[in-house]
């Protein structure tokens, strides 16, 4: 399978799955941050 | 970042780290984030794919960046940083949004989950006071090294504006109704 770099899926803060293909009936920003804090 | 004008313009927010969803529920509440906070703890969905790890850091862990795609699954903008202290560019992402000519959208709060925050985070009350005491060296290293280069009185110009601009988020969320 090819990897989609616009169909990815994360977890969110809640614990819920987040797929960006769902959130893209609008532009999505995605905000990379360094973490570990 | 410019929420709601992002928002009119057409776009919505999501952060990305490599921390757990309980870290990243923390900052949520602490910052009070109107937008989701994304857990890629391997760095393999979204951080690696989009090219902005930092192959130097040992955490490895992100660069901060920025990356619009658009409903037609395309990159309208991107904007990756040397390192911590770049500023993140507010008005350039805002206009690059408007030039897409989408519709007005919203979002949703983000849900809540239980929260932990990490060994080394801060409170709001220690940020202002970290962000001083950076503001403070940085300021010094242009007194004292300025003369040597344009670009390091640049740097250090940019860079006790840039915690500034922290403070001064940190004056909004004391606000009222935060």
């Amino acid at each position: 399978m090819v990897f989609d770099m616009f169909d990815f899926t994360l977890i969110d803060q809640s614990r819920r799955p987040w797929r960006l293909s769902d959130s893209l009936d609008a532009a999505a920003m995605l905000v990379f941050l360094r973490g570990d804090w | 970042m410019r929420h709601q004008q992002l928002l009119e313009a057409g776009a919505r927010i999501f952060a990305i780290s490599i921390d757990p969803p309980e870290r990243n529920a923390a900052m949520v509440e602490k910052l009070s984030l109107p937008f989701p906070y994304l857990s890629d703890p391997d760095r393999s969905q979204a951080i690696t794919p989009y090219g902005v790890a930092d192959e130097i850091d040992e955490r490895r862990i992100a660069r901060p960046a920025i990356v619009v795609v658009t409903p037609a699954r395309e990159e309208a903008f991107r904007f990756v940083s040397r390192d911590f202290a770049d500023r993140m560019p507010e008005d350039e992402v805002v206009a690059a949004v408007h030039q897409l000519n989408l519709a007005p959208t919203t979002q949703e709060p983000p849900e809540r989950g239980p929260a932990e925050p990490g060994p080394r985070s801060l409170s709001t009350a220690m940020l202002r006071i970290y962000f001083r005491g950076a503001r403070f060296a940085a300021q010094a290293m242009g007194l004292r090294h300025g003369h040597h280069a344009a670009e390091i009185k640049a740097d250090s110009k940019a860079y006790v504006a840039e915690m500034d601009r922290y403070t001064a988020a940190l004056d909004w969320l004391r606000g009222p109704g935060n």
